[in-house]
């Protein structure tokens, strides 16, 4: 074989969304680039994996970076700027959210599907409209719902601001002049909304999207939330034709055209350190390879354990890692149907149904396996040939806390997997009335574990750290550079300031790339 | 009137800051925890290899053994992978310097891995290079390296029928052995219908166990098709010939739906996939253990013309780079393997996905039976080695066979 030895401008560690973004944009800038991953395809999280005649999405809901013509989003400028292309498909409407009655709830009616209701909120796109329809639903809301949206448009300007992490100076100076944000990011989502004088009913309904970060309206900063809440509701959302080993796949090409070296099935087992930092990897516990700067995806939890030698790591960063909670995880049932949306009788591509409208409930409920919170989502609904005529797949999903995982053997996991998807799946069945077990041609389960064992991840949790109000995200950004373990190796991905989300991972790479690309070139 | 956002303070935001940092001063410099209960659920059940050793080699026919395989806690297994019955392990072994890799189902029960076993049984193929390694190499005492338990093939309460139609040719009993046995076991709860063709009562693997299986639990049910002439009358209960839609509808519920299982060599699945058309089932109620390696690309219908008889394969793998010669009726992984080289495979069959590479020149030809890749890989030139058949010089990149 033909050896070609060469020293790295840039090894970055790990292929999930983060790792990707960075690695394209160092090898676009014309850096010497290796991008290493254990497993034989990218994306960590945005994969797809084939049962069957069906394709299923692992994990994507929406992306809310895919705008208009006129006012592209943000995962949509990334790709631009990359030169990865993907067939984004427009989602033109949010979500609907479902509370199945209680029987003391004297106030319920019954739904369009038959069922009594506490709440049934299906909202659309749009500032104004979804202001509207929350009006409708919860009378004298409007107003406040109006107000908390031209926050988010303040929130969403000040990402500008933000900027690439190189300037904190700047950083300070541009939030100086952003008091609103100011007050939105010391206070959380509840306080806001409150202070903005939105009933508390509306409030849950506005709170709906809490989950894709993980935290509820209690402990989630306000600005963030807002400006989550922007991506999604003003223009809608995508998602690619293809699943979102699509996009994973386009990056891959991206870095791969520009010169980058992609190793696949390639992990790195230690991090090779000199004069206190680190100067190379070792890969497949045998293979050495050296680079100048490091951009690392994985997770802290596990750099710090198994890549370095403790005398190695900076006091600070176990600090960090011990001082901060590590988010909530995830139960995913994947569903191939043998019938369509229209024969299942499935009109939405996003329901939440919830035995509760409170994050907060919902959120504390994640410690029990199953709390009746669940997502169910029908593919067809934006992409009506994603499955071959006559069928159509859904994915079901709900937050659970890994510890619940601590009393199950490896020899119970079977049995305990499908006794978790009967539940979410009779959940479901029972709150849209509609009929599901019949028609299942192919099912798929993941818990906690088996995202543990492809993301690597404490309790596999994709959410990275709880974004807490103490650790919420513009304290994370305007802190970045100095919670960076050392000069040349910097985090991207979940962990890092945006958490979870896949626009918020290919920022963080980009980020870190940018930073790296600008450390080379001032000759560091 | 001033916004209602005014009542909220802006001066919280510097302390936050110092809080924060605060709050990481104060943390413990301890490493964290390096696992967690889902990390070990995980690893467990999905290790990256197991280090077996054979403990025993048991015959079952002149050209058939079963290898009960234990940890090697001297190369660093010291408890095996429990599995869901149906799962396959894919062995590692290096014959004349060629490192090559084959699924075989696990015909033990899932409740032995917990005791520390697994059996393979493995039946020697007319021309198989690793079958026929093994019958002649592997004695007791053999290191070998396996996968973690793989493979799709297995019973599912919330899609199968409660019956199981499970039909078996030759080896491809070794599934539904051990599903019988977890049956049995109480670790699996689906009522089998087992229909087993053998050539004739000699042929048949495990006759004793599976009809010890049908004493000690009612929800085994096994019924012998002999091919050879005449060959059930020397067998009470057997059915002459072969496996049929016929057959099929003589033995499985007629009253609710069933599901239908099939394991065994791929002649049967062509002959036996006609036959289900006549039952018109749905599709969720038929499923199939994998296909198994792919020969002869050149006897399909869709095998383009004016294919050269050989090929420069390129293929670089991490930092390495090399060029081999190889035979258009090879797959591309053979030809790699041929060659010494290693290529991460599990199944050999396009399904599992573990072989993903990309083809950055050339093009191959693909079975259809076996496309199983995922839709973007197409438009982005990715393919599984295990299954496509060059049809010019090919440049590729391959993962790490790690």
């Amino acid at each position: 074989m033909v050896k070609q030895l060469k020293q790295y401008d840039v090894i970055v560690i790990g292929a999930g969304n983060g790792g990707l973004a960075a690695a394209a944009t160092c090898a676009k800038a014309g850096l010497s680039t290796l991008l290493l991953e254990r497993h034989n395809i990218p994306g960590g999280s945005a994969s797809s994996f084939v049962r069957g005649r069906f394709e299923f999405e692992p994990s994507l809901h929406e992306l809310s970076g895919i705008g208009t013509p006129e006012e592209p989003g943000m995962v949509e400028e990334m790709f631009n700027r990359l030169g990865a292309e993907v067939d984004w498909c427009k989602h033109e409407s949010t979500f609907r959210l479902i509370v199945p009655a209680k029987e003391d709830d004297t106030d319920a009616f019954v739904n369009e599907n038959g069922v009594r209701v506490s709440v049934d909120a299906r909202m659309p796109v749009g500032f104004e409209a979804f202001s509207r329809k929350l009006d409708e639903l919860v009378p004298g809301s409007y107003e406040s719902a109006m107000k908390a949206f031209d926050l988010a448009e303040k929130m969403y300007k000040a990402f500008d601001a933000l900027g690439d992490g190189d300037n904190m100076g700047g950083i300070f100076k541009a939030l100086k002049y952003m008091p609103d944000v100011m007050r939105m990011v010391s206070h959380t989502l509840q306080e806001g909304l409150d202070a903005l004088g939105m009933p508390k009913k509306a409030q849950d309904i506005f709170n709906t999207y809490w989950c894709y970060m993980g935290v509820p309206a209690s402990k989630f900063d306000f600005c963030y939330y807002m400006a989550m809440l922007h991506g999604y509701i003003k223009n809608g959302t995508g998602i690619p034709k293809l699943r979102s080993h699509e996009m994973s796949l386009a990056i891959d090409k991206v870095i791969r055209d520009n010169g980058g070296d992609i190793w696949y099935n390639s992990e790195v087992t230690k991090i090779i350190t000199k004069d206190g930092k680190p100067a190379g990897v070792v890969v497949n516990g045998s293979k050495e390879v050296y680079g100048k700067r490091f951009i690392c995806n994985a997770s802290p939890n596990f750099v710090w354990n198994d890549l370095f030698d403790k005398k190695d790591i900076p006091q600070k960063q176990l600090q960090m890692t011990n001082a901060r909670d590590v988010a909530v995880s995830l139960t995913t049932v994947y569903l191939g149907m043998n019938r369509t949306k229209e024969e299942l009788g499935i009109t939405d591509y996003s329901v939440f149904i919830a035995p509760t409208s409170d994050s907060d409930k919902q959120y504390a409920a994640c410690h029990d396996f199953f709390s009746g919170y669940c997502i169910i989502n029908c593919l067809n609904e934006i992409i009506p040939d994603c499955t071959p005529k006559g069928t159509s797949q859904l994915f079901l999903t709900t937050m659970t806390f890994g510890d619940v995982m601590r009393d199950i053997r490896p020899q119970d996991y079977k049995k305990f997997k499908t006794k978790v998807a009967k539940d979410m799946i009779e959940t479901c069945e029972k709150a849209l009335n509609i009929s599901i077990m019949p028609y299942i041609e192919e099912i798929e389960i993941a818990l906690p574990p088996t995202f543990s064992r492809y993301l690597n991840t404490p309790h596999g949790t994709p959410y990275g750290y709880m974004l807490n109000m103490w650790d919420s995200m513009i304290p994370r950004t305007v802190q970045f550079i100095g919670d960076q373990p050392f000069e040349n190796f910097l985090f991207c991905g979940a962990s890092q300031e945006r958490g979870d989300g896949y626009g918020c991972a290919y920022h963080t790479g980009e980020k870190a790339a940018k930073l790296t690309i600008k450390a080379l070139k001032e000759g560091k | 009137m001033a916004s209602p956002i005014k009542t909220l303070k802006a001066k919280k935001f510097l302390p936050m800051l110092k809080a924060r940092q605060a709050r990481f001063s104060a943390a413990p410099a301890d490493l964290p925890a390096g696992t967690d209960s889902s990390r070990i659920i995980a690893k467990a059940l999905h290790p990256r290899a197991q280090y077996l050793k054979v403990a025993a080699v048991t015959k079952r026919a002149d050209d058939c053994c079963s290898y009960t395989l234990v940890p090697d806690p001297a190369r660093g297994t010291t408890a095996l992978a429990y599995f869901g019955a149906g799962k396959y392990l894919t062995v590692f072994e290096t014959i004349g310097g060629m490192p090559v890799t084959r699924a075989y189902s696990i015909s033990s029960s899932p409740k032995d891995a917990l005791d520390g076993k697994y059996e393979l049984t493995i039946k020697r193929v007319d021309g198989g290079l690793v079958s026929q390694y093994i019958l002649d190499n592997w004695k007791e005492g053999t290191e070998v390296t396996v996968s973690a338990p793989a493979g799709n093939f297995e019973y599912q309460p919330l899609r199968d029928a409660e019956t199981v139609v499970c039909l078996a040719g030759g080896s491809g009993i070794t599934p539904f052995l051990s599903m019988a046995n977890a049956i049995a076991d109480g670790d699996e709860d689906f009522k089998m219908i087992l229909l087993y063709g053998s050539r004739n009562k000699d042929s048949i693997l495990f006759f004793d166990e599976l009809d010890a299986l049908t004493k000690k639990t009612d929800k085994v049910r096994v019924v012998h098709v002999l091919s050879d002439a005449d060959a059930a009358s020397a067998l009470p209960g057997a059915e002459q010939g072969f496996l049929t839609a016929a057959l099929i509808q003589k033995y499985a519920p007629k009253d609710k739906p069933y599901s239908v299982f099939l394991c065994g060599p791929q002649q049967m699945y062509a002959f036996l996939d006609k036959e289900l058309e006549k039952l018109e089932l749905e599709r969720k109620y038929i499923r199939h253990e994998m296909f198994g390696e792919f020969h002869n690309p050149q006897t399909q219908d869709d095998y383009p013309s004016d294919v050269p008889a050989t090929v420069q394969i390129t293929v670089t793998i991490q930092d390495e780079t090399k060029t081999v010669t190889g035979r258009s009726c090879d797959s591309v992984m053979q030809t790699l393997e041929k060659n010494g080289i290693a290529v991460p495979a599990r199944c050999r069959s396009g399904e599992c996905g573990f072989c993903h590479s990309h083809l950055l020149r050339g093009k191959v030809y693909v079975p259809k039976q076996l496309e199983y890749r995922r839709l973007a890989d197409a438009q982005f030139g990715c393919i599984h080695p295990c299954c496509s058949f060059p049809l010019t010089d090919l440049v590729l990149q391959v993962p790490a066979a790690k």
